[in-house]
This record gives C-alpha cells, sequence and structure tokens, in this order.
C-alpha cells in the first residue's frame, strides 16, 4: 500500500510517500503565490524522485494551511493532528511536540496512544515563529542556516525586550550601532522566541518526552534556547519540516487499512 | 407594548412604510434584520414611536426597570468598524467591546441613544462609563454599582437598594412614575421572553439540526435589541412553527460543544465550528445563558426584591463573585447536562475577568475529563484558516 501526505506551508510545501509502513520518500519545495500549483507540483516531483507512479498511490491526505486547495487530495487533515502523528511516527515515545512554521508555533499534546489530546497556538503575532527568525536574520544581514551555529559562540545573549517583529527589528537594529557581537543577538534572538514557545508550552503542562518539527527544529540555536526555557531535552525530528507531511501519509495508510 | 407613542408627519409615513416592510417579512427575517444592523431597527424604533431609548452593555443592566420606566432598553454590543476616535480616551489593553462601543458613541453611531446605564461588573467597564459620562455628550447617564459579592444576605439587601435608587433615578430623570404595578408587568414580559429563548436553546439541545447554525446566536441577540413586545410576539410565532424532530436530529457522529465566555458576536464562529463537524448546542455567555436564565419572582409583593433576587439566583460572571468553585462546577455540569462532548471558551482579548477564571476552568474540566479549546476573539474573528485549523483539529480530538 502507498499513500501520500502534502502539507502546504507559508513558506514550504512538502510531500511525504509511505510504502508498506516504510517512508519511501520526501520533496520540499517553496509555496509561492500558487498553494495548488505547489502541491501538485511537489508530489510529482517526488514520484518521479522514487519511481512511483500515481496511480499506484492508494490514498492521499492534504495538510497545512493551504490543505483545502490541494483538489486532487483524498482527504484534509490539520497540520496539529499530522505533526502528532508524524512525530510519533519518527519516535513513538514521544508525548509533546513542539511544531514551529513559517507563520505559526504550536504546542501539542499526546496521549499514550499517539491521539491528540490537547493544544495551543499562536495567535495573529509573527513573534516566536519562523518568519520572526527570518527578519532578524534579514536585519543581521546573516544567513539563517547559520543561527544556530553563531548563537553557540555567544558569551551573553543581548536582551531583546519587544515580542512585537517590527519593534524587536528595531532594537536589533539599535543594538548593532551600539556595537553588539552578532553572536550575543542572535542568542538573544533565540531566547525571544523560546520565551514565547515556552509560555504557551508550559500553559499546557509539558509532559513526557518532547519533540521539536517545523522548520525552526532545523535552528539547533531555537532548540537549545527552548531545552533552557522548558528545563527538559528536546528530540529534534531528523525530517524537521517534512514531520507533517509524513504524518499525513501515515493517517492516510491507516485510513486506507481500515476502509 | 404600546408604551411608545406614535409621532407626528415624517414619523407616521415612516411608521406606514415600516409595518408594509414589517408584512412582507417573516420573524426570522426580523430577527436577522435586528441582528445585522441593530442601531437601523432602534433608530426606526425611535422614529415610529418617538419612544427613549437607554442602551446598556452587560447582562447585569436590569432591563425590566427601563422597561417600566416606558424606556427601550437597548444592549451594545460594540462594532467591527475602524476605531478612529475612542483611542484617544483608551490604554491599548482594553477589550474591543469597550473600544467600540466607545468609538459608536463618540462618532454618532449610536445618536439614537438618550442615554446608558452602566452596571458595576468589570474595571474597564467602570472607567468606560466615566469616560462615556466626559465625552459621549447623552442627555443622561447612570451607574448602577451592583455589589460584587452575590452570596450573601447583605449583598442581598444591598443589591435591593442599589436597584430602588436606580428606580428613583429613572423616575426623576425621565419624569415618569415607575409603578409597582408597571415593574411586575415588565418582570412578566421579560419572564416570558426568557421562557421563550430557554425553549429555543433546548430545542436546539434537543435536535441541533432544526436550525441554522448561527440561528439561536442572532434570534438571542435580537431579543436585547428588538422591542420586549415585538420580540415576544415574533419568538412566539417562530417556536410554533419548530417541530421538534428526533433526539439528536440527523446529526449523527457530528460533536456537540458549549460555547463560555463573554461576548459573542460572531455568528460566523457557529457556522465554522458546523463547518468542522460539531454543533453549539449550549453556552455560558452574557450574551446567551446569562442574559436570560433565570426568572423573577412574579407572585411577591416586592418586584425590586424579585429583581434582587434573580440576580442572586442565576450564574455568576467572572467579575462577580458567588463561590470560588461556583462557575466550574455549573459549567462542568452543563456540559453533562446536554451531552456535550467539549467546551470552547470564546475569550474577548484583554477580558481580565475572563483570563483570571480562565486557568482554573480549564483545570477543573481537564480533572473532570472534559476537553476544552481557548480562542481568543475581538471586534472580528480570528483569520478564517487559523481557525478553521484550530476548530478542525479540536473536533478530531473529540
Amino acid at each position: 500500500m502507498i499513500t501520500a501526505g502534502i502539507d502546504i506551508g507559508s513558506i514550504t510545501a512538502k510531500a511525504a510517500l509511505i510504502k508498506d509502513g516504510e517512508l519511501a520518500g520526501t520533496r520540499l519545495d517553496f509555496t509561492g503565490y500558487n498553494a495548488p500549483k505547489a502541491g501538485r507540483r511537489v508530489l510529482d516531483d517526488l514520484l518521479e524522485k522514487t519511481g512511483i507512479k500515481k496511480q499506484e498511490v492508494d490514498f492521499i491526505i492534504s495538510t497545512g494551511y493551504g490543505r483545502n486547495s490541494v483538489d486532487f487530495a483524498d482527504k484534509s487533515i490539520t497540520e496539529i493532528t499530522c505533526h502528532g502523528a508524524g512525530a510519533r511516527f519518527i519516535d513513538p515515545g514521544v508525548c509533546f511536540v513542539i511544531d514551529v512554521g513559517g507563520q505559526d508555533s504550536k504546542v501539542i499534546k499526546l496521549s499514550r496512544d499517539g491521539k491528540v489530546v490537547d493544544f495551543a497556538m499562536n495567535d495573529k503575532c509573527a513573534a516566536g515563529t519562523g518568519r520572526f527568525l527570518e527578519v532578524m536574520a534579514r536585519a543581521l544581514e546573516s544567513d539563517l542556516d547559520e543561527f544556530g551555529e553563531l548563537s553557540a559562540r555567544a558569551d551573553v545573549p543581548a536582551a531583546i525586550s519587544s515580542i512585537c517583529t517590527v519593534f524587536a527589528e528595531s532594537e536589533v537594529i539599535s543594538l548593532i550601532s551600539k556595537g553588539e557581537s552578532r553572536e550575543n543577538m542572535i542568542a538573544g534572538i533565540h531566547e525571544s522566541v523560546a520565551s514565547r514557545i515556552s509560555a504557551m508550552a508550559k500553559r499546557l503542562g509539558v509532559t513526557g518526552p518532547v519533540m521539536m518539527t517545523g522548520g525552526v527544529a532545523k535552528n539547533s540555536g531555537a532548540v537549545r534556547a527552548l531545552e533552557n526555557k522548558l528545563g527538559v531535552s528536546i528530540r529534534v525530528s531528523p525530517h524537521a519540516q517534512l514531520t507533517g507531511a509524513m504524518g499525513a501519509a501515515l493517517l492516510a495508510a491507516r485510513m486506507e487499512q481500515s476502509a | 407594548m404600546g408604551r411608545y407613542r406614535a409621532g407626528k408627519g415624517r414619523a407616521l409615513k415612516n411608521s406606514r412604510r415600516h409595518r408594509l416592510r414589517e408584512f412582507q417579512m417573516n420573524p426570522e427575517d426580523r430577527f436577522y434584520s435586528a441582528c445585522l444592523d441593530p442601531s437601523g431597527y432602534a433608530r426606526g424604533l425611535k422614529q415610529r414611536t418617538c419612544g427613549k431609548i437607554l442602551g446598556y452593555f452587560c447582562s447585569y443592566a436590569p432591563v425590566e426597570l427601563i422597561h417600566a420606566a416606558g424606556l427601550h432598553p437597548f444592549r451594545i454590543l460594540g462594532g467591527k468598524g475602524e476605531i478612529r476616535l475612542a483611542d484617544a480616551h483608551l490604554q491599548s489593553y482594553c477589550c474591543s467591546l469597550v473600544r467600540s462601543g466607545l468609538e459608536a458613541a463618540l462618532n454618532g453611531s449610536l445618536d439614537f441613544l438618550d442615554g446608558a446605564v452602566f452596571p458595576h461588573t468589570c474595571d474597564s467597564i467602570q472607567r468606560l462609563s466615566d469616560i462615556w459620562r466626559l465625552n459621549a455628550g447623552f442627555e443622561h447617564h447612570f451607574d448602577v454599582v451592583l455589589p460584587v459579592k452575590l452570596n450573601t444576605l447583605s449583598a442581598r439587601r444591598y443589591m435591593a437598594e442599589v436597584l430602588n435608587g436606580f428606580r428613583k433615578e429613572l423616575e426623576q430623570a425621565f419624569q415618569v412614575e415607575i409603578t409597582d404595578e408597571a415593574l411586575w408587568r415588565a418582570i412578566r414580559d421579560y419572564n416570558v421572553i426568557r421562557e421563550k429563548l430557554e425553549s429555543l436553546y433546548g430545542l436546539r439541545s434537543f435536535n441541533p439540526s432544526l436550525f441554522d447554525p448561527s440561528a439561536v446566536h442572532r434570534i438571542t441577540a435580537a431579543a436585547m435589541f428588538m422591542e420586549p413586545g415585538a420580540f415576544l410576539k415574533d419568538i412566539s410565532e417562530y417556536l410554533g412553527n419548530v417541530e421538534p424532530g428526533v433526539l439528536g436530529g440527523t446529526g449523527s457522529g457530528r460533536k456537540r460543544l458549549v460555547l463560555s465566555g463573554g461576548i459573542c458576536s460572531h455568528p460566523d464562529i457557529y457556522d465554522l465550528l458546523a463547518r468542522a463537524g460539531a454543533d453549539v448546542v449550549w453556552d455560558d455567555l452574557c450574551t446567551g445563558t446569562r442574559w436570560f436564565e433565570e426568572k423573577a419572582e412574579e407572585d411577591g409583593r416586592d418586584p425590586i426584591g424579585a429583581l434582587a433576587d434573580r440576580y442572586m439566583a442565576r450564574s455568576v460572571c467572572p467579575a462577580k463573585h458567588a463561590d470560588v468553585r461556583a462557575r466550574a462546577g455549573e459549567l462542568a455540569d452543563t456540559v453533562r447536562r446536554h451531552r456535550a462532548d467539549g467546551v470552547v471558551f470564546l475569550m474577548l482579548k484583554f477580558c481580565d475577568p475572563h483570563a483570571f477564571d480562565y486557568p482554573y476552568l480549564k483545570r477543573f474540566l481537564d480533572e473532570a475529563g472534559i476537553a476544552s479549546l481557548l480562542l481568543e476573539t475581538e471586534d472580528h474573528p480570528p483569520a478564517e484558516g487559523q481557525l478553521m485549523t484550530r476548530f478542525e483539529t479540536f473536533v478530531d480530538m473529540l
């Protein structure tokens, strides 16, 4: 049995294929302005890469903010449920998932059998999201991929007191003019993101092994800052932002099986 | 109820035009029309009747006294327009009800009001009362400083004194006598309205598929805008045409939800929840059950005492106090009584009383095994995409 999961996020579109319970392949591309087209493209590319034919795919689940624009999907399920399922697929011990994507951050509590029992997500604000980090990277003329490594070299993280993305950017510019080191500023930015997300996680009550998913999971500095704020060690999804698409493909397999 | 005198000239023409339009509408149309444009409804009422209209913000406003004084009590639920004038008077952490209510007063959207009454509830409403008095320019202004604790004998005595004081203030301000007879009549009118709304809620809980998702919300809101006699006539006709059908209705597999919080002025929320696979079957909202639950005694000798007793008996809002666990216990009971699968908390952003209550309510529900979802709202609901992500996940979770 072959199933597919397609996750249309605000920045990237992701696809995953699961064949007989094993991950057969993944694909990631920019969403751009045409979400339906991005969904089709990312799946076609993945099918080509894996040599699997479209007609061999038994069930497709779409997820992410653009889930309803994937008109060829058999069903759509929210990214919260899919990230929960994906995290469990990767690590069956995980009970709490922190998913930080481009435009939102979510904390998800899982039951013993992997079902979502509670969740919270950010509201109307880019603070604590990947977009916040992107804006800061631009202000610091730095590559986001270097953020983790650079922040590890900080001696005293700079205090970023504003939680508003626009004001925090002004604060960073003001710190630059004061000669603050880039490393300290990046570490401060990570602490700011971590404060926002950890407050949301604590309100829900962090339980059991924690996994971080979403694009920001690739940023070791953000993960480290979150670990410090929460006082727990965080397992990082090796598939980061692909976790939701994998969860969707897995749920598709379960649905196809039970049909 | 014949309290509004027909005016001359233009008012008479308007009255005829209105009656013709009304004739072409059914009760549901009239509810929806009042709900869609409450100010338009109030302006029309004023033109037709030359009556006086008193605005109020919360469910602790003694509408029976206002009605008995021959005035029309009109619920102010804020608006969705741009805030241009109010922000000059308010700090940034005021809720959207206070901000948009003041904006409406300052920009002329509430020009049909003769005044407003502010019962003592949250801090923001208290301060709004002062700002309103100084800046809104209406002829009449009343503060009804109700007790905060609602579970003691002294509070009951104090409540009656305050209500008596308001009665005298109304009499003085509008040069009318509020007789006991008129007050009993108003109590009976509102009791019947409350009874009808309770029946409406009961029918929805029995069989949610009887109504459009937001219909009950719109009808309940209309009860707070419409002239009581007109509403009563329409709701009676409307309910007479509802056939209860079968228990639970046709929505097999659909989830049943209770809404809890302050005001809800977003009919879309009911529609989106329905799209996500859930029906709202009951609520604990200031614009819902807290407005209509508990009837005042009709057979006593003291109508003010009857009103005071009603406020002491009904569920408290978080700006009041009855018992430290009263709200949580009642909410859990409501969930069980209506066989609900979960609770959606609708919290107006920057509403301190509800925000302070939320953590303990959430913990109480968690311990009782009742799932809940928190949604912060403002004058505009959150973006539809984010809202649907929350709702769909919550419904999947149940």
